[in-house]
This record gives structure tokens, C-alpha cells and sequence, in this order.
């Protein structure tokens, strides 16, 4: 619970989800990036740059800035991927990817490391199927304004001044970045993501869970 | 190298030697760090909650120990009943088999275990031990891997205690939760416990650690929950052991399946109110299948209840088997009597300060019938038993004598049993005056126990809150039987209820997450027009909470907390009740019991202060109150000399009280001395006559007693709003409810409850006596009535306060009931005193009392209800400037005790006789 957590929604196509899930998870860490860490003397550091490039979508008619590193993009490919492959292709569906951001607390013995969330994205995706050719055109504008509006709203809600793990020194820095990039150091985080087709939870399907749960037990 | 000449540019080769060499020194940062590992904490509901449980559990180490003890009873009460089963040879032990021995012919101990490979072998070859020693084999592993975690975590927060909060473990038993409270609120903002917010209020912690425990409060006072039944034969019952309330959490909150998803949020279908039907079809069938596990595991449960009750009660059975008679407060009582966001420690310390008045009222109501009974087989078993134990002095060998031995446990048994239904032959019989004591400690009860507190009925229900410890652990033992069927026939039925209930009373609170509404306290949704929220309260019937449960709630949370800021809605509440009572007072001519009061509060105050400070710096603290308000005349002779301890010194201290000719009507018993002044100096002869407040300055509250101090009367103050919001209550439903008290018959030959009941029955005001006065004295009705003029009143009062200090002088009690209701703060003070450092002041009214011996106990139990009735020294709270909500308005306390109805008054009266050690049982 002690952690923020902010919802997205977005419908699109299912060509655009990647794209669209590119967006959006990119522009959060592009906010939520640092550059890498210099330590000078114990206790203080410098800073390096953050380079940023524009990114056109294909699908979509949008463009959007990401953080210029191979890496990352890599990474969030690589999540972004293996979400669209869940939600298999063409059908209806509905999925949620969550982008969430965490301090590891070290831990005695016995234990693993605590791994305690401060802020969690979750971006709910509706798939649509369009009929034709012309409903796409329309569909490829609309996604892109409505991404730009989920953008903004992002910088809105990173602008406000929240809580955000305390700036570490040496030895924990590992705890709060992840210090795993060569030329980006975003904030330790953590996509996951969730298929259900019920999370809208319609009456029949409701039903049939229900009574698969009330044998199951 | 060619392209090194032509420009100095060139391109970086790793991104961190992107910056200059020369500019690196100019952008350097400092980290802050985490240098406490204190910041943003997972699972704030189960910190909070270890916090609050540890004070209550003594620290660390008294934990750790229960734990471990915990452990191991469990592996001896399974080993010892395996050994019980297989290992004895049980007709050696009773003497049925002779053993050869051939150096003597005692039979030991050790001569009655079957050897080691033979009981083994019987348990091996017994496959239902095997099979309990396996279940309980992994239960114990379970509860191992439980305990080392707890440890865990526990020492994490003692180290919080001791690091973060800079509490160190010595000192932890002077503070009290307000105290822990405040400094988790200070280091917020340090440490960002909690990320949603800057700052974390009291009611935060509070739903935090008390989210699911509002929950079954709210459904208890909904009746929502299955725990009211009718079977046949025994009328409406109360059935909640900790078996079923353990299976409703289960369900509720976390089992598998549960509403919640996690500790803090419900599930969201939950929250909409689309698919109600399906969800309440759900549940009802996790119900069913709850219910049906619980058939299944109830032999092990039973048998593990059974186990468990034998070994823990049948020794203190046999020492003491009156305490079969005792009571405690039953499960649903508490749950009743809770309120919203009360801490467990909170409603413990309420309720024991409430048990005894409690018990004295049941015990009001034995059957005549049964005792003449009673005391007949108690005459007779006790001849017998004589008889055997005189025999047996005269010779041991009678011991020997077959059951012999157990026919004197028996009837001694039975003789106590006995004694428990034949009355204190002292007993006073006020149930009305009782039961409001009680009430000025639980803060609940049925609108129809008002009035009705002589009838059987009203003891009846108030033993379904009270019950006999006996009666506690019987239903301890039938709860695995039963609770499958509760659950099975009755919860299962309510399952659309308990949907919509959770779905209608779920609000999700920003930093807090979904949290019961009704523990927002929130007047304007769940207030009751019937208890003071009227005009003020949009709930439907649906939404109003019982019993006035939000409004008492908000107030005992303001008062417990007096930090914390309500919504503004909620202070406009807070603040009408105070304009209320300064408005009542106001409109009311008030003379003599103002007086009577204000007496009574210096009294009280005056033993409360001698008895909590022993150091006078802290008589110092203590006496130092707010800035004047009011003066006083008081006490024209009003000495008091002969009972300082501390001794008459500096003579600095001045009486602030009231003054019945005050234009303001405002009045205060709040009186101050500076310096080391004691009471007894404010009341040098003569010289206080016109004393006024002289001495001011901020009182400044430090150390850990104050706020013991201040905790308690907080208690207090609820106690009295408790009382005086009742009263509204009764007001505003009407009807004028008849007192009733008489006598008890058996207990005529006491006459301290003879003037007792001439007292509180009231029938005939006597111009001396204090409470017929107080009873045809209509301070009670707020609606303005006529009161006595005020010079009618006025010489009364003088002579009766006169009366007062002049007995105090004197020691001598003058006989009169004036004095003797004061006597109780006096005897009480001169037993502490007595105790304490000047045993030469005491008066003789100690001995009057005729105290036991070992008197500070019953004196410390007084006091606390004097003070908790009367909140006296509550002038002594510190007047912190910033504090908006006029919540420690010196003047508001006194002014609210005068305006309660004049049995409160009577309450007086009662509590000498809770005083005098008439009552040791309890």
C-alpha cells in the first residue's frame, strides 16, 4: 500500500499495442532516469548526461523523446514483446502492463532482499478490431492524440512533488538505480504485466468462473 | 593523431566522460542517503500495528520469552497427554497392583511409568497418536517458522523504538501511545514513513492498525454479524467465542478468497455494485465450504480446546473456584463496547475501570431463593468439612481413609461455590446508580437499560456483555461444534448483506488506503439525529450507526487525541457540543451545586495531586493551570492545614474557582499555586480567603508522568461526555425514566448504605442534605427549566462548604451525609498519604472507613473512578496557546460535570461506598 500508484488506459489497435506501450513506458522512464552516478570523495558526486532522441511510430501518429540508450530500449522491447505475444494477435482482449518502481532494502540472513515499491504505473490496454481501412485511418490519429494527452498527464503527475528515494551514496546505490546501463541509470523498476479477459468483468463470464472456482475448492 | 591536430573536438568514447574535465568539479552533488533504513516502509498496517502491540507487551525481551513459552506449552501439552495416554500404569497408581520392592514399600512416582520400549512401542503401534503427534508435528513447525520470523521482525522494531523514535527500552514503560504517536508523526517528515504524504495524522495510524478491527465493529453495531441467537429454552443469547471471530476474519479479510486482496484494499469488484447477486452467491459458497472445513477439523479443534482448557484452568480452578464465578468482559462485549478507533489498550483500560461497578451490579441481582439455599448447603457442607479437618488434625491416618482427601476438595468446592450466591451482607442496592457508573466507563448501552436497571432483563442482556468467566470458556469449548453451523445456516443467509455492507462502507482514503466509512467518524454520513447530529447527520437510516457510536467515537478520539485536526465539519460538531454545555450553564441558575462542585473538585483534586506527586516539582507542574478565569471566595474558613504533606510553604498558591456571583456565570474549580506550594498551603486559615490568582505563566508539561497524567483525564472527559451525551440522548427521545433504589434486605445493618439509600432514593430534599438537593436541583434538563433562585441557594452552600473543609480539619466526620460524600476523596488522600511520607497527618477517617490493611490497592481503584467520574484536577491541563479547538478550555470540564443531571451527583454517594473496602471481592 505505501507505494503511489497511477493508472493509464488506453484502446488501440492490435498493430499499435506495442508502439503505444513503447510511448508511454518510455516517456515514464525518460522521467525517471538519471544519468550515471560519478563518486568523487565519499560523499559527494557529479551527474552525467542523459541523452534523448525522438522516436516516429508507425503505426500511430505520433512521435515521442526516449532516453537514447540501446539498452533500455532493448529491455523494454523485450517486456513490451512478450506482453503483445500474451495478448495474442487479432482477438479481442485486454491486458495490463505495469511499470513499477522500487528500493531494495537489505535484509538479514534468512531473508531475500526487500524489494518495496514507491510508484506503480499500471497502463490498462483495450484491444479493438477494426473493420476496414478507412476506420484505421481514424483510429491511427485518435491513439496518437490520446497518447499525447497520457503524456502530459504523465509530466503532470512526475512534476508534482512526491515522494522519491533519497539521493544514495556509494554503497547503496545499488538499492534505489539501476546501475546495470553503461550510459543510463534510470531507477530500479520492474514491468510486469497481466492478461485477463475479465477484467471488465462481464455477467456470463463472471458466472463461469465462479462456479469453476466453487468446484475447484 | 592527424585528427587530434585538426580540432580538439572529438567524439567521447563512453558516456560518462561526457562532461569536461575541468567542469566536473563545478556540478557536485551531495547524497543524502538513507542513513535510516526507516524510509517508506512496505507494509505500514503491520508496522503500525507491531508499534502499538509493543509497549502493551513490554519490549522485546517479554515477547521473545511468551513466544517461546507459547512454543513450548504446545509441545508439552501435546507430549504430556501422549505420555498420560500411553506411559502410566494407571492401576499401580491407584493402588490396584502391588509392586515388589524389596527394600521398602512406598510406591513412587517413577514405579507408575511403564518402561521406555514398551510405551513406545504402544504408541507406535496406535495409529491415531501417530497420527495427532504428526498434525501436531507440522502445526509446530508452522508456528516455529512463525516465531523465528516474528523475532525477526520484532527486533526490527525495537530497533525502530530505540533509533528512529529514541525511545530507549529502559524508559518504554513511562510512555504512553500518544506519546509513541506523536513522535511517529515527528519523524514523518524526517523519514517519510509513509510516501503519500507529508504528514501523517493520528487518524492515519489509526485505520492503519485498526482497519479490520473497525470492520467488525461496524458490523457488530449494524448487527450484521450472526452472533444474536434464540435457541429453545434459554431465551436470546450471545454466542461469539474467538473461534468464530477468527473464521469471520478468515472469510472477511484474508483468507483465501477474501474481500480483501490485500491488507489494505478491497477487491475492486467488490467495490461496484453491477454484480452484487454473483458476488453474494460467491461468498455464500465460500462460506459453505469454510463451514464444512470446520466440521471436518472440528474433532482436532475440539479436543485441542478441551486439552488446553484442563491444563490451563483446572489448577486455578482448585486453588481459587470462586473464580469461575468471577466475570470478564465477554468477546461481543468488546467488540459492542469499542469504539470506533479505539486501540486495544484503550478499550482494556476502559473496561477494567469499569469492572468493578460492573460486577457490583450483578451481583445485585442474586436470587433470593438460591441463597437462602445457598447458605443452607454451604451450612452443612461446612459442618462436614469441619468435622474432616478436625479429624484429620487430630490425626493424619484420616487422609488415608479412602476419599477422604477428595470428599474435603469437594465440599470445599461446593462451600465456594456457595458463598458466591449469598450477598455481601454490605452490599448496596442502587442497580440505577451502578449502571450509570458502568456507563461512565463503557460509553454504551441500549437506550432501555435507562430507567430499567432494577428489572432482570437489563442484567440479563448486560450479562451477555459480562458474562461468568465460567460461562467464557464453556463457550469456548462448544465454539468448534457450533461455529460450523453459524456459519453454515446463518452467515451463509447474510452474504448479500455482508456485499453490500462492504460495498456501501468502504472509502478509500488517500495514504490509507479502503478503510470501514463509519471509522471516519464522519457526523454528516453515518450521525445519529437521535444523538446530537440532528440537522447535522444525511445518513439514512442504513448509514446512521447505532447506539450513537460515531458521535461517542469522535468524541473519544478527539479527546484521546487531541492533536489531531478534525475536518472542519467535525470541530463545528466538537465545538456545538461545548457551546452547548457553556450555554446550558449559562442559562441555568447555578448556586449551590456549582459550589457543591467546586468543593468536590478541590477535594478530589487535592487527593489526586497528593497521591500522584510525590516530588514537589511535579506538585509544582501539577498545580500549575491555565491562566485565571474566574475567581473565587471559597472557604471563608476554608483550612485545610493539617493535610499538607509537603508542608505550607511560599504561600504563593492561590484558589481560582468560581464565583457564584461571576457575570459571566462562567465558572472554573480551577485553582494553581506557583512554586512548591501544596494544596494545603492555598488553604492557609484566613488567608485564602480572598485569594485570587496570582501567579501566571505557562505551564510547561515535560517528563513521562504528565502525560500519563493527561492520558488519563482524557479518560475522564469522555467519561463524562459519555454520560452527558447519553443524557442529551435520553432527553431527546423523550421520556422521563423513574428512578428506582431501595434497600437490599440483607444488608440493613449497614448504615452507611441506610444514608445511602436515603440519599439516592431522594424523596424528600433535606436542606443539609447534599443530594436530594442535587436531585430536585433540574440541572438536569438542558432545556432550560426553573431552577432554584440563586439566593435560595446560596447559604446552603456556604455552610455546606464550610461543613466540608471544617470536617477535613478536624478529621472528625460531623455525621451527615454532606461529609461523607466528601470523605471519600479525603480518605482516600489521607490512605496515600498514609502510605506515603507524612503518616502523622492522616485523619482518622481512614480508620472510619475501616480500610484493610493493604489499602493501596482499593485507594488507587477509587481514585481512578473519582477522577474519571469527576475529572477533577482537569484544570491542571495545560492551556497550550495554539490550540484552536478549545479542547482543554479549563473552564469547559467543571462546567460540563455540573450540568449533568443530578444523578451524577448520586454518583458521589456511591463512590464512598466504593471506597470503603466493603467491596475486596470485586
Amino acid at each position: 500500500m505505501n507505494c503511489r500508484s497511477e493508472a493509464l488506459e488506453v484502446s488501440v489497435e492490435g498493430r499499435q499495442v506495442d508502439e503505444a506501450m513503447l510511448a508511454l513506458l518510455h516517456t515514464i522512464l525518460l522521467h525517471r532516469s538519471t544519468g550515471k552516478f560519478h563518486y568523487k570523495k565519499e560523499g559527494t558526486y557529479s551527474i552525467g548526461t542523459v541523452g534523448t532522441q525522438d522516436i516516429d511510430c508507425d503505426f500511430i501518429d505520433f512521435s515521442f523523446v526516449r532516453v537514447s540508450s540501446d539498452e533500455l530500449d532493448r529491455a523494454i522491447r523485450k517486456a513490451v514483446g512478450e506482453f503483445k505475444d500474451a495478448m495474442g494477435n487479432g482477438m479481442d482482449g485486454m491486458g495490463q502492463i505495469s511499470l513499477e518502481f522500487y528500493q531494495k532494502k537489505k535484509s538479514r540472513w534468512p531473508f531475500s532482499d526487500e524489494c518495496i515499491p514507491w510508484e506503480v504505473w499500471s497502463i490498462k490496454v483495450n484491444v479493438v478490431n477494426l473493420a476496414n481501412e478507412q476506420e484505421r485511418q481514424i483510429c491511427r490519429e485518435k491513439v496518437g492524440e490520446k497518447l499525447g494527452e497520457k503524456v502530459i498527464n504523465i509530466v503532470e503527475v512526475i512534476n508534482r512533488h512526491e515522494y522519491l528515494p533519497k539521493m544514495p551514496t556509494q554503497s547503496e546505490v545499488d538499492n534505489v538505480f539501476d546501475t546495470s546501463l553503461k550510459d543510463v541509470q534510470p531507477y530500479l523498476y520492474k514491468i510486469t504485466f497481466q492478461i485477463t479477459d475479465t477484467l471488465g468483468s462481464s455477467v456470463s463470464t463472471t458466472m463461469r468462473r465462479l462456479i469453476k472456482d466453487t468446484l475447484a475448492l | 593523431m592527424a585528427a587530434h591536430f585538426d580540432t580538439e573536438y572529438q567524439r567521447l568514447e563512453a558516456s560518462y566522460s561526457d562532461s569536461p574535465p575541468g567542469e566536473e568539479n563545478l556540478l557536485v552533488h551531495i547524497p543524502d542517503g538513507n542513513k535510516s533504513p526507516w524510509h517508506h516502509i512496505e507494509n505500514l498496517d503491520l508496522f503500525f500495528q507491531r508499534i502499538s502491540f509493543y509497549p502493551s507487551k513490554n519490549g522485546f525481551t517479554c515477547m521473545l520469552l511468551g513466544e517461546v513459552f507459547e512454543l513450548v506449552q504446545l509441545l508439552f501439552v501435546v507430549g504430556f497427554t501422549v505420555f498420560l495416554a500411553n506411559c502410566v500404569d494407571y492401576d499401580i497408581l491407584f493402588a490396584n497392583k502391588f509392586v515388589n520392592h524389596t527394600d521398602s514399600s512406598k510406591v513412587t512416582l517413577p514405579d507408575a511409568f511403564l518402561p521406555v520400549d514398551v510405551c513406545g512401542a504402544s504408541i507406535r503401534d496406535n495409529v491415531a497418536v501417530m497420527f495427532v503427534l504428526m498434525i501436531s508435528g507440522v502445526f509446530w513447525l508452522h508456528r516455529l517458522i512463525k516465531f523465528i520470523y516474528n523475532v525477526c521482525c520484532y527486533w526490527e522494531i525495537r530497533s525502530f523504538y530505540t533509533n528512529a523514535l529514541k525511545m530507549s527500552m529502559v524508559s518504554l514503560p513511562y510512555f504512553t501511545w500518544q506519546e509513541v504517536q506523536a513522535r511517529i508523526v515527528e519523524i514523518q517528515k524526517e523519514h517519510q514513513i509513509c510516501i503519500h504524504k507529508k504528514e501523517l495524522t493520528e487518524l492515519d495510524i489509526y485505520h492503519r492498525i485498526l482497519r479490520f478491527k473497525n470492520y467488525m465493529v461496524a458490523m457488530v453495531n449494524k448487527s450484521l454479524l450472526p452472533v444474536r441467537f434464540r435457541p429453545p429454552l434459554l431465551g436470546e443469547s450471545v454466542f461469539y467465542t474467538r473461534g468464530l471471530k477468527y473464521n469471520f476474519e478468515l472469510i472477511f479479510f484474508w483468507g483465501p478468497g477474501s474481500l480483501f486482496e490485500s491488507e489494505w484494499s478491497l477487491k475492486p469488484q467488490y467495490k461496484r455494485g453491477g454484480n452484487r447477486l454473483e458476488l453474494a452467491d460467491k461468498l455464500a459458497s465460500r462460506i459453505l465450504w469454510i463451514g464444512i472445513a470446520n466440521l471436518l477439523l472440528c474433532p482436532v479443534v475440539l479436543v485441542w480446546q478441551i486439552l488446553y482448557a484442563f491444563f490451563s484452568y483446572t489448577e486455578v480452578i482448585k486453588r481459587e473456584p470462586g473464580s469461575l464465578g468471577a466475570r470478564c468482559w465477554s468477546l461481543y462485549g468488546r467488540c459492542y463496547l469499542r469504539h470506533f478507533n479505539e486501540l486495544d489498550h484503550e478499550l482494556m483500560s476502559r473496561l477494567s475501570k469499569g469492572y468493578k461497578a460492573s460486577s457490583r451490579y450483578m451481583n445485585c441481582f442474586l436470587s433470593p431463593l438460591l441463597t437462602v439455599v445457598a447458605k443452607n448447603v454451604a451450612f452443612f457442607a461446612g459442618s462436614l468439612l469441619a468435622v474432616l479437618i478436625a479429624l484429620t488434625i487430630y490425626d493424619e491416618d484420616v487422609l488415608a481413609v479412602e476419599h477422604v482427601l477428595s470428599s474435603i476438595t469437594l465440599l470445599g468446592v461446593c462451600i465456594t461455590v456457595c458463598r458466591s450466591f449469598i450477598p455481601d451482607k454490605h452490599l448496596v442496592y442502587c442497580p440505577e446508580q451502578l449502571l450509570r457508573l458502568i456507563l461512565a466507563h463503557i460509553h454504551y448501552m441500549p437506550d432501555h437499560w435507562q430507567g430499567n436497571a432494577h428489572r432482570y432483563e437489563t442484567r440479563d442482556q448486560f450479562s451477555q456483555l459480562f458474562q461468568y468467566k465460567a460461562v467464557f470458556i464453556l463457550e469456548e469449548l462448544t465454539s468448534p461444534l457450533v461455529t460450523p453451523f453459524i456459519l453454515i445456516f446463518s452467515l451463509r443467509r447474510k452474504s448479500l448483506e455482508i456485499i453490500d455492507f462492504f460495498r456501501n462502507f468502504t472509502v478509500e482514503v488517500v495514504g490509507v488506503g479502503d478503510t470501514c466509512s463509519f471509522a471516519q467518524m464522519d457526523i454528516r454520513q453515518h450521525g445519529h439525529p437521535a444523538w446530537m447530529s440532528e440537522g447535522k447527520t444525511e445518513a439514512s437510516i442504513y448509514q446512521q450507526a447505532e447506539d450513537g457510536k460515531t458521535e461517542l467515537s469522535l468524541m473519544h478520539f478527539a479527546i484521546t487525541n487531541p492533536q489531531w485536526q478534525p475536518p472542519t465539519e467535525t470541530t463545528h460538531f466538537i465545538s456545538q457540543l461545548k457551546e452547548r454545555v457553556k450555554n446550558q450553564i449559562l442559562s441555568l441558575s447555578l448556586s449551590l451545586s456549582l459550589c457543591l462542585c467546586l468543593c468536590l473538585c478541590l477535594c478530589l483534586s487535592l487527593s489526586v495531586s497528593l497521591s500522584l506527586s510525590q516530588p514537589r516539582s511535579l506538585i509544582a507542574n501539577f498545580l500549575a493551570g491555565p491562566p485565571s478565569l474566574a475567581s473565587l471566595h471559597l472557604g471563608r474558613d476554608g483550612s485545610l492545614t493539617d493535610h499538607g504533606p509537603v508542608g505550607v510553604n511560599d504561600g504563593a498558591s492561590a484558589l481560582r474557582s468560581l464565583s457564584v456571583s461571576s457575570t459571566r456565570g462562567s465558572c472554573s474549580s480551577a485553582h494553581r499555586s506557583a512554586g512548591h506550594a501544596s494544596f494545603a498551603s492555598r488553604a492557609m486559615p484566613g488567608s485564602s480567603t480572598d485569594a485570587r490568582t496570582a501567579s501566571s505563566g505557562s505551564s510547561v508539561w515535560e517528563g513521562q508522568l504528565t502525560s500519563l497524567v493527561l492520558s488519563e483525564y482524557a479518560s475522564t472527559e469522555m467519561s463524562i461526555h459519555a454520560l452527558y451525551i447519553h443524557e442529551l440522548h435520553k432527553q431527546q427521545s423523550g421520556g422521563e425514566l423513574s428512578r428506582h433504589t431501595w434497600h437490599r434486605q440483607d444488608s440493613d445493618d449497614s448504615s452507611d448504605s441506610v444514608t445511602e439509600e436515603g440519599g439516592s432514593g431522594g424523596g424528600n430534599p433535606n436542606p443539609r442534605n447534599l443530594i436530594p438537593r442535587s436531585h430536585t436541583f433540574p440541572i438536569s434538563t438542558p432545556i432550560s427549566t426553573p431552577g432554584p433562585t440563586p439566593g435560595q441557594e446560596v447559604t446552603p452552600l456556604q455552610s455546606n462548604s464550610q461543613r466540608r473543609y471544617g470536617g477535613n480539619t478536624d478529621s472528625v466526620g460531623p455525621g451527615g451525609r454532606v461529609v461523607r460524600s466528601e470523605r471519600v476523596p479525603m480518605g482516600g488522600w489521607a490512605e496515600q498519604g498514609r502510605g506515603g511520607r507524612h503518616p502523622d497527618t492522616v485523619p482518622e477517617e481512614g480508620s472510619e472507613d475501616d480500610m484493610p490493611p493493604n489499602t493501596h490497592k482499593v485507594f488507587t481503584q477509587t481514585h481512578t473512578d473519582l477522577v474519571s467520574l469527576y475529572g477533577v484536577p482537569y484544570h491542571c491541563f495545560p492551556l497550550s496557546s495554539g490550540d484552536v479547538t478549545d479542547q482543554r478550555d479549563p473552564t469547559y470540564l467543571p462546567t460540563l460535570i455540573l450540568i449533568l443531571p443530578e444523578k451524577n451527583l448520586l454518583l458521589i454517594c456511591e463512590l464512598s461506598t466504593m471506597a470503603s473496602p466493603l467491596t475486596p471481592d470485586g
